[in-house]
Protein backbone atom coordinates (compact mmCIF):
# COMPACT_ATOMS: atom_id res chain seq x y z
CA UNK A 1 0.00 0.00 0.00
CA UNK A 2 3.20 2.46 1.16
CA UNK A 3 4.72 1.44 -1.78
CA UNK A 4 1.69 2.19 -4.37
CA UNK A 5 0.86 5.60 -2.69
CA UNK A 6 4.43 6.73 -2.75
CA UNK A 7 4.39 5.54 -6.86
CA UNK A 8 0.84 7.56 -7.44
CA UNK A 9 2.44 10.65 -6.05
CA UNK A 10 5.94 10.09 -8.66
CA UNK A 11 3.67 9.22 -11.51
CA UNK A 12 1.77 12.68 -10.78
CA UNK A 13 5.08 14.56 -10.93
CA UNK A 14 6.62 12.92 -13.45
CA UNK A 15 3.29 13.48 -15.87
CA UNK A 16 3.65 16.71 -14.70
CA UNK A 17 7.30 17.94 -15.87
CA UNK A 18 6.92 21.56 -15.46
CA UNK A 19 6.49 21.12 -12.14
CA UNK A 20 9.71 19.68 -11.64
CA UNK A 21 11.20 21.99 -14.03
CA UNK A 22 9.82 25.48 -13.13
CA UNK A 23 11.75 25.87 -9.94
CA UNK A 24 14.74 24.84 -11.58
CA UNK A 25 14.54 27.19 -14.15
CA UNK A 26 13.57 29.89 -12.44
CA UNK A 27 16.90 29.34 -9.81
CA UNK A 28 18.52 29.50 -12.69
CA UNK A 29 17.14 32.43 -14.37
CA UNK A 30 17.92 34.30 -11.30
CA UNK A 31 21.10 32.99 -10.58
CA UNK A 32 22.25 34.08 -13.69
CA UNK A 33 20.63 37.54 -14.08
CA UNK A 34 22.19 38.69 -10.30
CA UNK A 35 25.66 38.82 -11.78
CA UNK A 36 24.84 40.66 -15.24
CA UNK A 37 22.80 43.17 -12.79
CA UNK A 38 25.52 43.96 -10.25
CA UNK A 39 28.33 43.66 -12.20
CA UNK A 40 31.63 40.76 -11.98
CA UNK A 41 32.63 41.77 -8.59
CA UNK A 42 33.82 38.80 -7.31
CA UNK A 43 33.81 39.51 -3.59
CA UNK A 44 30.04 40.83 -3.61
CA UNK A 45 28.82 38.13 -5.02
CA UNK A 46 30.71 35.34 -3.18
CA UNK A 47 28.91 37.00 -0.39
CA UNK A 48 25.58 37.79 -1.71
CA UNK A 49 24.90 33.93 -3.34
CA UNK A 50 23.80 32.12 0.04
CA UNK A 51 20.75 34.66 -0.19
CA UNK A 52 19.73 34.54 -3.59
CA UNK A 53 20.02 30.66 -3.34
CA UNK A 54 17.38 30.89 -0.46
CA UNK A 55 15.07 33.49 -2.20
CA UNK A 56 14.68 30.78 -4.95
CA UNK A 57 14.05 28.36 -2.78
CA UNK A 58 11.11 30.60 -0.91
CA UNK A 59 9.56 31.61 -4.16
CA UNK A 60 9.93 28.11 -4.98
CA UNK A 61 7.97 26.90 -1.92
CA UNK A 62 5.63 29.67 -2.33
CA UNK A 63 4.99 28.52 -5.74
CA UNK A 64 4.44 24.85 -5.18
CA UNK A 65 2.69 24.94 -1.70
CA UNK A 66 0.39 27.47 -2.97
CA UNK A 67 -2.19 25.15 -4.20
CA UNK A 68 -0.85 22.17 -3.20
CA UNK A 69 -4.41 20.75 -2.22
CA UNK A 70 -6.74 22.80 -4.89
CA UNK A 71 -6.65 19.43 -7.66
CA UNK A 72 -6.99 16.91 -4.63
CA UNK A 73 -10.04 18.99 -3.54
CA UNK A 74 -11.41 19.87 -7.11
CA UNK A 75 -11.74 16.58 -8.06
CA UNK A 76 -13.19 15.16 -4.84
CA UNK A 77 -9.73 12.78 -4.05
CA UNK A 78 -9.27 14.62 -0.32
CA UNK A 79 -12.69 13.50 0.42
CA UNK A 80 -12.17 9.90 -0.75
CA UNK A 81 -8.88 9.60 1.31
CA UNK A 82 -9.84 11.49 4.96
CA UNK A 83 -12.74 9.20 4.71
CA UNK A 84 -10.48 5.98 4.05
CA UNK A 85 -9.38 3.33 6.62
CA UNK A 86 -6.15 3.94 5.76
CA UNK A 87 -3.93 6.09 7.48
CA UNK A 88 -4.35 9.72 6.40
CA UNK A 89 -1.26 11.45 8.24
CA UNK A 90 0.76 9.18 6.84
CA UNK A 91 -0.60 9.96 2.90
CA UNK A 92 -0.14 13.44 4.21
CA UNK A 93 3.80 12.71 5.17
CA UNK A 94 4.32 11.13 1.61
CA UNK A 95 2.57 14.09 0.15
CA UNK A 96 5.05 16.45 2.02
CA UNK A 97 7.93 14.27 1.29
CA UNK A 98 7.16 13.64 -2.18
CA UNK A 99 6.70 17.66 -2.92
CA UNK A 100 10.27 18.18 -0.99
CA UNK A 101 11.74 15.60 -3.09
CA UNK A 102 10.53 17.37 -6.59
CA UNK A 103 10.88 21.21 -6.12
CA UNK A 104 13.80 21.48 -3.81
CA UNK A 105 16.23 18.98 -4.26
CA UNK A 106 16.74 19.47 -7.42
CA UNK A 107 17.89 22.81 -6.84
CA UNK A 108 19.99 21.55 -3.98
CA UNK A 109 21.46 18.93 -6.65
CA UNK A 110 22.99 21.91 -8.68
CA UNK A 111 24.24 23.74 -5.37
CA UNK A 112 28.16 22.79 -6.59
CA UNK A 113 27.81 23.76 -9.64
CA UNK A 114 26.86 26.99 -8.64
CA UNK A 115 29.45 27.19 -6.50
CA UNK A 116 32.21 26.89 -8.85
CA UNK A 117 30.33 29.39 -11.04
CA UNK A 118 30.44 31.92 -8.20
CA UNK A 119 34.26 30.45 -6.44
CA UNK A 120 32.44 29.63 -3.34
CA UNK A 121 34.98 27.44 -1.33
CA UNK A 122 33.68 23.64 -0.75
CA UNK A 123 33.27 24.32 2.95
CA UNK A 124 30.69 27.38 2.23
CA UNK A 125 29.26 25.22 -0.29
CA UNK A 126 28.98 22.45 2.37
CA UNK A 127 27.11 24.61 4.84
CA UNK A 128 25.02 26.31 2.45
CA UNK A 129 23.52 23.12 1.23
CA UNK A 130 23.49 21.87 4.62
CA UNK A 131 21.34 24.34 6.31
CA UNK A 132 18.67 24.09 2.76
CA UNK A 133 18.62 20.38 3.31
CA UNK A 134 17.67 20.79 6.61
CA UNK A 135 15.22 24.04 5.99
CA UNK A 136 13.47 23.72 3.24
CA UNK A 137 11.51 20.69 4.26
CA UNK A 138 10.57 22.77 7.09
CA UNK A 139 9.30 25.89 4.54
CA UNK A 140 7.41 23.05 2.45
CA UNK A 141 5.87 22.42 5.51
CA UNK A 142 4.45 25.46 6.75
CA UNK A 143 3.89 26.24 2.77
CA UNK A 144 1.20 23.11 2.85
CA UNK A 145 0.18 23.78 5.80
CA UNK A 146 -0.81 27.30 4.59
CA UNK A 147 -2.46 26.05 1.21
CA UNK A 148 -4.68 23.21 3.75
CA UNK A 149 -5.87 26.51 5.95
CA UNK A 150 -6.86 28.66 3.08
CA UNK A 151 -8.28 25.57 0.82
CA UNK A 152 -12.31 26.53 1.84
CA UNK A 153 -11.78 30.11 0.51
CA UNK A 154 -12.43 31.39 -2.56
CA UNK A 155 -9.95 33.78 -3.74
CA UNK A 156 -7.02 32.35 -1.68
CA UNK A 157 -3.53 33.13 -3.52
CA UNK A 158 -2.36 36.01 -2.19
CA UNK A 159 -3.26 34.85 1.86
CA UNK A 160 -1.37 32.19 1.87
CA UNK A 161 2.06 34.06 1.53
CA UNK A 162 0.74 36.64 3.85
CA UNK A 163 -0.14 33.96 6.71
CA UNK A 164 3.19 31.50 6.29
CA UNK A 165 6.25 34.53 5.43
CA UNK A 166 6.42 34.90 9.18
CA UNK A 167 6.90 31.34 10.30
CA UNK A 168 9.46 31.14 7.03
CA UNK A 169 11.55 33.96 9.62
CA UNK A 170 13.30 32.03 12.18
CA UNK A 171 14.35 29.14 9.87
CA UNK A 172 16.11 31.88 7.47
CA UNK A 173 18.00 33.78 10.39
CA UNK A 174 19.19 30.76 11.82
CA UNK A 175 20.48 29.38 8.10
CA UNK A 176 22.05 33.07 7.26
CA UNK A 177 23.82 32.92 10.85
CA UNK A 178 25.23 29.67 10.06
CA UNK A 179 26.77 30.56 6.97
CA UNK A 180 27.86 33.84 8.27
CA UNK A 181 29.63 31.90 11.01
CA UNK A 182 31.08 28.76 8.26
CA UNK A 183 32.35 32.31 6.25
CA UNK A 184 33.73 34.44 9.16
CA UNK A 185 35.50 31.44 11.18
CA UNK A 186 33.30 31.06 14.23
CA UNK A 187 31.32 28.37 15.21
CA UNK A 188 27.72 27.28 13.54
CA UNK A 189 26.91 24.01 15.05
CA UNK A 190 24.48 25.86 17.27
CA UNK A 191 22.59 27.15 14.26
CA UNK A 192 22.25 23.97 12.71
CA UNK A 193 21.23 22.19 15.82
CA UNK A 194 18.39 24.53 16.13
CA UNK A 195 17.31 24.12 12.96
CA UNK A 196 17.18 20.69 13.09
CA UNK A 197 15.31 20.68 16.23
CA UNK A 198 12.37 22.72 13.92
CA UNK A 199 12.77 20.05 11.15
CA UNK A 200 12.50 17.30 14.13
CA UNK A 201 9.70 18.78 15.59
CA UNK A 202 7.65 20.14 12.36
CA UNK A 203 7.95 17.51 9.84
CA UNK A 204 6.51 15.01 12.29
CA UNK A 205 3.34 17.43 13.60
CA UNK A 206 2.81 18.44 10.47
CA UNK A 207 0.99 15.84 8.95
CA UNK A 208 -1.74 15.62 12.10
CA UNK A 209 -2.16 19.39 11.78
CA UNK A 210 -2.82 18.96 7.92
CA UNK A 211 -5.08 16.08 8.78
CA UNK A 212 -7.11 18.46 11.40
CA UNK A 213 -6.75 21.70 8.86
CA UNK A 214 -8.12 19.64 5.89
CA UNK A 215 -11.34 18.02 7.88
CA UNK A 216 -12.48 21.74 8.70
CA UNK A 217 -11.53 22.94 5.23
CA UNK A 218 -13.84 20.99 3.78
CA UNK A 219 -16.55 20.70 6.41
CA UNK A 220 -17.88 24.04 4.94
CA UNK B 1 -12.07 -4.38 11.86
CA UNK B 2 -14.35 -5.12 9.49
CA UNK B 3 -17.98 -6.37 10.24
CA UNK B 4 -17.82 -9.86 7.91
CA UNK B 5 -18.52 -12.01 11.28
CA UNK B 6 -21.53 -9.51 12.84
CA UNK B 7 -23.97 -8.79 9.78
CA UNK B 8 -26.88 -10.31 11.64
CA UNK B 9 -26.64 -7.22 14.03
CA UNK B 10 -25.58 -4.85 11.44
CA UNK B 11 -27.59 -2.05 11.87
CA UNK B 12 -26.85 1.74 11.37
CA UNK B 13 -28.88 4.20 13.07
CA UNK B 14 -29.37 8.01 12.03
CA UNK B 15 -31.12 10.08 15.50
CA UNK B 16 -32.67 13.57 15.42
CA UNK B 17 -29.44 14.64 12.99
CA UNK B 18 -29.49 18.20 12.51
CA UNK B 19 -27.40 20.20 9.99
CA UNK B 20 -26.27 24.18 10.03
CA UNK B 21 -24.44 25.79 7.71
CA UNK B 22 -23.56 29.43 8.62
CA UNK B 23 -27.14 29.53 10.15
CA UNK B 24 -29.07 27.84 7.49
CA UNK B 25 -30.55 24.55 8.82
CA UNK B 26 -29.66 22.12 5.77
CA UNK B 27 -31.69 19.06 7.34
CA UNK B 28 -33.28 18.61 11.30
CA UNK B 29 -34.06 15.67 12.76
CA UNK B 30 -34.01 13.46 10.84
CA UNK B 31 -34.67 9.51 12.12
CA UNK B 32 -33.35 6.92 9.92
CA UNK B 33 -32.91 3.29 11.01
CA UNK B 34 -31.09 0.72 8.56
CA UNK B 35 -30.47 -2.99 8.62
CA UNK B 36 -28.70 -4.99 6.75
CA UNK B 37 -30.06 -5.58 2.87
CA UNK B 38 -31.93 -2.20 3.07
CA UNK B 39 -31.31 1.15 0.96
CA UNK B 40 -32.15 4.54 2.12
CA UNK B 41 -32.73 6.71 -1.26
CA UNK B 42 -32.06 10.31 -0.67
CA UNK B 43 -34.17 12.08 -2.46
CA UNK B 44 -35.44 15.98 -3.52
CA UNK B 45 -34.65 19.22 -5.72
CA UNK B 46 -31.23 20.70 -6.60
CA UNK B 47 -30.04 22.23 -3.36
CA UNK B 48 -31.59 20.93 -0.84
CA UNK B 49 -28.64 18.95 0.99
CA UNK B 50 -29.09 15.54 -0.40
CA UNK B 51 -24.60 15.91 -1.05
CA UNK B 52 -24.34 17.62 2.90
CA UNK B 53 -26.81 14.42 4.23
CA UNK B 54 -24.44 11.53 2.95
CA UNK B 55 -21.45 13.67 3.99
CA UNK B 56 -22.68 14.03 7.64
CA UNK B 57 -22.58 10.20 7.49
CA UNK B 58 -19.14 9.25 6.68
CA UNK B 59 -18.08 12.11 8.90
CA UNK B 60 -16.65 14.90 6.17
CA UNK B 61 -19.48 16.94 7.15
CA UNK B 62 -20.02 17.65 11.17
CA UNK B 63 -23.42 17.75 12.66
CA UNK B 64 -24.78 20.21 14.87
CA UNK B 65 -27.06 18.01 16.95
CA UNK B 66 -27.73 14.35 17.11
CA UNK B 67 -25.46 11.22 16.63
CA UNK B 68 -25.09 8.01 14.14
CA UNK B 69 -24.89 5.22 15.22
CA UNK B 70 -23.67 1.86 13.77
CA UNK B 71 -24.02 -0.50 16.09
CA UNK B 72 -24.72 1.39 18.56
CA UNK B 73 -21.14 3.06 18.30
CA UNK B 74 -21.66 6.69 17.73
CA UNK B 75 -19.35 7.16 14.61
CA UNK B 76 -20.22 11.42 14.12
CA UNK B 77 -17.41 12.55 15.17
CA UNK B 78 -15.58 10.75 12.71
CA UNK B 79 -12.38 9.40 13.99
CA UNK B 80 -13.84 5.92 15.38
CA UNK B 81 -12.51 2.77 13.09
CA UNK B 82 -15.97 2.02 12.14
CA UNK B 83 -15.97 4.51 9.52
CA UNK B 84 -13.57 2.06 7.97
CA UNK B 85 -16.43 -0.10 6.80
CA UNK B 86 -18.31 2.87 5.03
CA UNK B 87 -17.36 3.60 0.82
CA UNK B 88 -18.18 7.17 0.17
CA UNK B 89 -18.41 7.72 -3.39
CA UNK B 90 -18.99 11.12 -3.89
CA UNK B 91 -20.17 13.20 -7.08
CA UNK B 92 -16.50 14.19 -7.68
CA UNK B 93 -15.03 11.15 -9.05
CA UNK B 94 -12.08 11.20 -7.40
CA UNK B 95 -9.80 10.49 -10.20
CA UNK B 96 -6.32 12.00 -11.48
CA UNK B 97 -6.40 13.28 -14.64
CA UNK B 98 -2.84 13.01 -15.33
CA UNK B 99 -3.07 9.26 -14.42
CA UNK B 100 -4.45 6.07 -16.83
CA UNK B 101 -7.78 4.47 -15.58
CA UNK B 102 -6.40 1.78 -14.70
CA UNK B 103 -3.51 4.10 -12.09
CA UNK B 104 -6.44 5.91 -10.76
CA UNK B 105 -8.18 2.70 -9.41
CA UNK B 106 -4.91 0.81 -8.32
CA UNK B 107 -3.99 3.80 -5.93
CA UNK B 108 -7.91 4.15 -4.87
CA UNK B 109 -8.25 0.60 -3.94
CA UNK B 110 -4.70 0.90 -1.92
CA UNK B 111 -6.64 3.31 0.43
CA UNK B 112 -9.39 0.95 0.87
CA UNK B 113 -7.79 -1.99 3.20
CA UNK B 114 -10.83 -4.03 3.15
CA UNK B 115 -9.17 -4.89 -0.45
CA UNK B 116 -6.60 -8.06 -0.30
CA UNK B 117 -3.21 -6.90 -1.85
CA UNK B 118 -3.40 -8.67 -5.63
CA UNK B 119 -5.53 -6.26 -7.18
CA UNK B 120 -4.16 -6.16 -10.53
CA UNK B 121 -5.81 -9.05 -11.58
CA UNK B 122 -8.65 -7.55 -9.97
CA UNK B 123 -8.68 -4.04 -11.58
CA UNK B 124 -8.45 -5.50 -15.19
CA UNK B 125 -11.12 -8.17 -14.61
CA UNK B 126 -14.01 -6.06 -13.34
CA UNK B 127 -13.63 -3.23 -15.56
CA UNK B 128 -15.17 -5.20 -18.49
CA UNK B 129 -18.58 -4.89 -16.08
CA UNK B 130 -19.07 -1.49 -17.30
CA UNK B 131 -17.40 -2.27 -20.54
CA UNK B 132 -14.58 0.61 -20.23
CA UNK B 133 -11.86 -2.17 -20.66
CA UNK B 134 -10.68 -0.84 -23.75
CA UNK B 135 -10.24 2.44 -21.88
CA UNK B 136 -8.03 1.08 -19.03
CA UNK B 137 -4.71 2.82 -20.26
CA UNK B 138 -5.98 6.24 -20.83
CA UNK B 139 -5.43 9.49 -19.20
CA UNK B 140 -9.10 10.31 -17.47
CA UNK B 141 -8.49 13.64 -18.88
CA UNK B 142 -9.52 11.93 -22.13
CA UNK B 143 -12.37 10.28 -21.06
CA UNK B 144 -16.00 11.36 -21.32
CA UNK B 145 -17.99 11.84 -18.05
CA UNK B 146 -19.84 9.21 -18.02
CA UNK B 147 -16.80 6.99 -18.88
CA UNK B 148 -15.04 8.18 -15.69
CA UNK B 149 -18.54 8.05 -13.71
CA UNK B 150 -18.10 4.11 -14.11
CA UNK B 151 -14.35 4.10 -13.22
CA UNK B 152 -15.47 5.47 -10.48
CA UNK B 153 -17.81 3.00 -9.71
CA UNK B 154 -15.73 -0.14 -11.32
CA UNK B 155 -14.58 0.45 -7.18
CA UNK B 156 -17.98 -0.81 -6.25
CA UNK B 157 -16.91 -3.98 -7.72
CA UNK B 158 -13.44 -4.02 -5.50
CA UNK B 159 -14.12 -3.45 -1.97
CA UNK B 160 -15.17 -5.62 0.36
CA UNK B 161 -17.37 -2.91 2.71
CA UNK B 162 -20.09 -3.26 4.09
CA UNK B 163 -21.73 0.37 3.42
CA UNK B 164 -21.66 2.41 0.89
CA UNK B 165 -22.25 5.84 0.96
CA UNK B 166 -23.24 6.90 -2.88
CA UNK B 167 -24.09 10.80 -4.14
CA UNK B 168 -25.68 10.86 -7.04
CA UNK B 169 -24.55 7.27 -8.57
CA UNK B 170 -26.27 7.37 -12.01
CA UNK B 171 -25.50 10.91 -13.10
CA UNK B 172 -24.05 10.60 -16.32
CA UNK B 173 -24.66 7.24 -17.08
CA UNK B 174 -26.37 5.99 -19.97
CA UNK B 175 -29.17 3.17 -19.45
CA UNK B 176 -27.14 0.03 -19.88
CA UNK B 177 -24.64 1.51 -17.03
CA UNK B 178 -27.47 2.94 -14.74
CA UNK B 179 -29.23 -0.56 -14.77
CA UNK B 180 -25.50 -2.32 -13.91
CA UNK B 181 -25.02 0.29 -11.45
CA UNK B 182 -28.72 -1.24 -10.20
CA UNK B 183 -27.77 -4.82 -10.40
CA UNK B 184 -24.53 -4.18 -8.76
CA UNK B 185 -26.78 -2.53 -5.56
CA UNK B 186 -29.17 -5.12 -5.36
CA UNK B 187 -26.48 -7.65 -5.20
CA UNK B 188 -24.89 -5.58 -2.52
CA UNK B 189 -28.17 -5.57 -0.83
CA UNK B 190 -28.65 -9.80 -0.87
CA UNK B 191 -24.72 -9.99 0.04
CA UNK B 192 -26.28 -7.97 3.38
CA UNK B 193 -24.98 -4.92 3.05
CA UNK B 194 -26.38 -1.12 3.52
CA UNK B 195 -26.64 1.66 0.97
CA UNK B 196 -27.79 4.91 1.49
CA UNK B 197 -27.53 6.85 -2.14
CA UNK B 198 -28.75 9.87 -3.16
CA UNK B 199 -30.18 10.52 -6.40
CA UNK B 200 -32.99 12.81 -8.30
CA UNK B 201 -34.45 10.10 -10.04
CA UNK B 202 -36.34 7.45 -8.13
CA UNK B 203 -35.00 4.34 -8.82
CA UNK B 204 -36.39 2.51 -5.65
CA UNK B 205 -38.53 0.77 -7.63
CA UNK B 206 -36.14 -1.83 -9.03
CA UNK B 207 -34.55 -1.96 -5.95
CA UNK B 208 -36.01 -4.38 -3.09
CA UNK B 209 -35.80 -3.17 0.69
CA UNK B 210 -35.65 0.43 0.19
CA UNK B 211 -36.71 3.29 1.98
CA UNK B 212 -36.99 6.50 0.39
CA UNK B 213 -36.56 9.72 2.09
CA UNK B 214 -37.74 12.78 0.65
CA UNK B 215 -35.55 16.44 1.58
CA UNK B 216 -37.76 19.56 1.49
CA UNK B 217 -35.66 22.27 2.41
CA UNK B 218 -37.32 25.40 2.38
CA UNK B 219 -34.53 28.27 2.95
Amino acid sequence: MIKTLFYKEFQNYFRNLSSIFLPLIFFFLIISIFPLLIGPDKVLLNKIVPGIVWITIIFTTLLSSNNFFKDDYNNGYLETFLTSDSSVEFILFLKIISCWLFTCFPIIIFIPLVSIFFNISMKDSFIIISTLVIGSPVLISIGIFGSALTLGLAKNSILVPIIILPFFIPILIFSASAIESVSSGTPYEMQIYILLALLVFVLPTMPYLLKYTLSLSINN
Amino acid sequence: MYMENALENFEISISSATCLKSNNTIFSDINYTLKSGELLLVMGPNGCGKTTFIKSICGIQKLEEGAIKLNNVDISHGDSQHLGNFLYIGHKNSLNDSLTVFENLEYLCALDRSIQNNIKSEITRNLSFFGIENYKNYLVSKLSEGNKKKTSLTRLLLTNKKVWLLDEPLSYLDENGANKVLKLLNNHLIGGGIIIASSHIDFSVDIGNSKVFYMDNSL
